[in-house]
């Protein structure tokens, strides 16, 4: 049994195993020194490599994500927070602490890579904290500002 | 005839010229900043020159120490590729006052060209339709009392500007304001002039570019146009010539319209003439770009003409090598950006872990990186342009679609799979492609379709590479060579 966080949440999956070949639901990967998907007969060369924890596979002209999971670790995801997709720096910062906001709402701007990104609320709530103010440099990844539901 | 050219750019572009410079015996010299060093442009020279400082403005911008570089080097040319000082006019006096050649048009032409408002004047009087709108001289107040006589919905552009930056459509009133501020600050940020204009917004329409060249000899041609009308924020994704949208003697007006631009200036070198074309078929003037351009790869394709090649001659002082237009089949060019399509298009960065680029028949693969390469914010996202022709459009859209299955890049998010369902997209196929396309098709944005077992297999694959170590140290297995498409590894040594 193995579980993966994806862009569809979180996924478990128990495939049957045979040697070098794992088998799920008609599906067969063949492991070793390449890599194979079997689909109704029919082998696709696949290519997958591992980046931190997680796996980075193109297959069928897809390119998707899994995110290792490991045993034992709470399922409770870490959302709420809103985060810089890549360094750059605040523009503009739009709401303040205990303001109420809807999805869609625009809560930051910040630039990047010579282009100005709106930081956008996901969900509708109350502004909780706000980690950033105007012309902080942020690098990727950093927590901007926390929306309570 | 040139003897040593720098190349004042970086990746994929230093690659196509220094190549270029390879080819016509001219010996190539690169420069690079720190965090360039060891990347594929710096093999490709003869000679390759780190540049002191830190961030662009003291290295790729800097206009003394690449002048000062070049001539220590016993230089006789630069060739400024595109983006950084490839429209500055005041980099091309610096130059010719150096004693070097300059490879691209006059100074005076760039700077007529590169004024967008100049360069409406200009063509109006030279008789080259430009789109309704206002010119004004910069300044907020000016922006928000015209805008009302243009009418909405319509464009801000930085009047020094090019690549999407410092521009915003406005579909009404009240967004006016903000949006002319970001426009203005974005157009500061990256051209240091925050002047912008404003423009009529034609929707529904298709941007057509018409590519010239120009020798010291009288000679003024076009080789046809490209049409750019699949764009994400006003840049362009996919690119193709000839277009579905003109017959041969819109070929030849648009032609004609774009020499007139271009004699009106007393144009020299390669440069190209962007047009909005409209649902009705008019056209109108947008910019001309002073420089080669990044889809030049698809006229190439269907002309037959090494258009690098040519600068490098008509700078040099011989005629242009190419005659009468023929076009022969379609190419098309889509530019592979580390990106999330997915996330309203945001940069992507990391590490190219894996980079198997297709091969095959009629596949051209135009990129500055290699597998193991890190793609950091320091520098635009664009990792490549897939290049491919064949006989029909069809054919070509069916082979763009086959090499964009085979590529793989694992390590860095990137649109291939947008491109990929691009190519199959029915507007796509149909060729009803315009500039506001992507909004109209995805109006909340693009998702990849991994309908059927897609996800399965993947989650699959993913398990069973967990479980045997596939994959995880080893990088380079069985059959999977590293190596890029032919054109991209003609200076490597094999052994």
């Amino acid at each position: 049994m193995m579980e993966f966080k994806t862009s569809e949440g979180r996924i478990e999956i128990n495939p049957t195993r045979d040697g070098a070949s794992f088998i799920h639901e008609g599906l067969i990967v063949h492991t070793g020194e390449n890599l194979w998907l079997e689909i109704d007969g029919r082998k696709h060369k696949a290519v997958a490599t591992k980046v931190g924890d997680v796996w980075w596979v193109h297959v069928l002209g897809h390119t998707l994500q899994f995110e290792v999971v490991e045993p034992g670790v709470s399922s409770s995801d870490d959302e709420g927070g809103l985060t810089a997709p890549m360094p750059g720096k605040i523009l503009e910062v739009h709401v303040s602490v205990g303001q109420t906001v809807s999805s869609g709402d625009v809560l930051m701007v910040m630039e990047a890579m010579k282009m100005e990104h709106k930081i956008v609320a996901g969900s509708d709530g109350v502004v909780e904290t706000i980690l950033f103010k105007e012309g902080d440099q942020v690098p990727q990844g950093a927590e901007l500002l926390t929306i309570s539901e | 005839m040139l003897k040593r050219t720098l190349v004042a750019n970086r990746g994929e572009i230093a690659c196509r010229i220094l190549r270029a410079c390879r080819e016509a015996g001219i010996e190539g010299v690169a420069i690079f900043a720190g965090n360039d060093s060891g990347t594929l442009f710096t093999e490709l020279a003869d000679i390759a020159v780190e540049l002191e400082g830190d961030g662009l403005a003291e290295t790729y911008l800097n206009q003394e120490q690449i002048l000062q570089i070049a001539i220590e080097n016993d230089c006789d040319s630069i060739h400024p590729g595109f983006g950084f000082l490839s429209e500055r006019a005041d980099f091309a006096q610096a130059v010719i006052d150096s004693g070097l050649i300059w490879i691209g048009p006059s100074p005076e032409a760039i700077t007529k060209m590169g004024d967008k408002m100049t360069a409406r004047i200009t063509m109006k009087d030279a008789g080259v339709p430009v789109i309704p709108g206002e010119e004004v001289d910069g300044g907020l107040q000016e922006v928000l009392d015209v805008a009302p006589s243009v009418g909405y919905p319509l464009l801000l552009k930085a009047t020094a500007g090019g690549g999407g930056k410092g521009m915003r459509a406005v579909h009404k009133q009240e967004d006016l304001e903000s949006e002319a501020k970001a426009a203005m600050r974005e157009a500061l940020n990256a051209f240091g002039d925050d002047r912008i204009y404003v423009e009529r917004l034609l929707t529904g329409s298709r941007h057509i570019e018409i590519q010239v060249l120009a020798d010291k000899y009288g000679h003024t041609i076009h080789l046809g146009e490209r049409e750019c009308s699949i764009q994400r924020r006003h840049q362009k994704v996919f690119e193709e010539s000839p277009s579905v949208a003109l017959d041969s003697e819109l070929r030849e007006a648009m032609g004609e319209a774009a020499c007139d631009a271009a004699r009106a200036v007393d144009y020299e070198g390669a440069g190209t003439v962007e047009f909005l074309l409209s649902p009705k078929g008019e056209f109108f003037f947008l910019e001309m770009n002073t420089r080669i351009q990044v889809e030049h790869p698809v006229t190439e394709m269907v002309t037959g003409v090494d258009l690098v090649r040519e600068q490098l001659r008509i700078a040099g002082g011989e005629p242009m090598s190419c005659g009468a237009l023929s076009m022969r089949g379609h190419a098309i060019e889509v530019r592979l950006y580390a990106e999330d399509p997915a996330n309203n298009f945001l940069p992507a960065i990391g590490e190219l872990k894996r980079f198997i680029a297709p091969t095959g028949p009629g596949v051209r693969l135009d990129t500055g990186v290699r597998e193991g390469d890190a793609v950091t914010p320091d520098y635009d996202p664009m990792l490549a342009k897939l290049i491919v022709w064949a006989p029909s459009r069809q054919e070509a859209l069916q082979r763009m679609g086959r090499a964009l299955d085979e590529f793989v890049v694992l390590g860095c998010t990137t649109n291939v799979r947008f491109l990929r369902e691009l190519c199959n997209h029915p507007d796509v196929v149909d060729g009803w492609t315009t500039t506001d396309m992507i909004e109209r098709l995805w109006p909340d944005g693009w998702s990849p379709d991994r309908g059927g077992k897609i996800l399965d297999s993947g989650l699959l694959i993913a398990t069973a590479c967990e479980s045997t170590n596939h994959g995880k140290t080893v990088m380079l297995s069985g059959d999977s060579s590293p190596s890029l498409s032919p054109f991209s590894t003609i200076n490597r040594r094999f052994p």
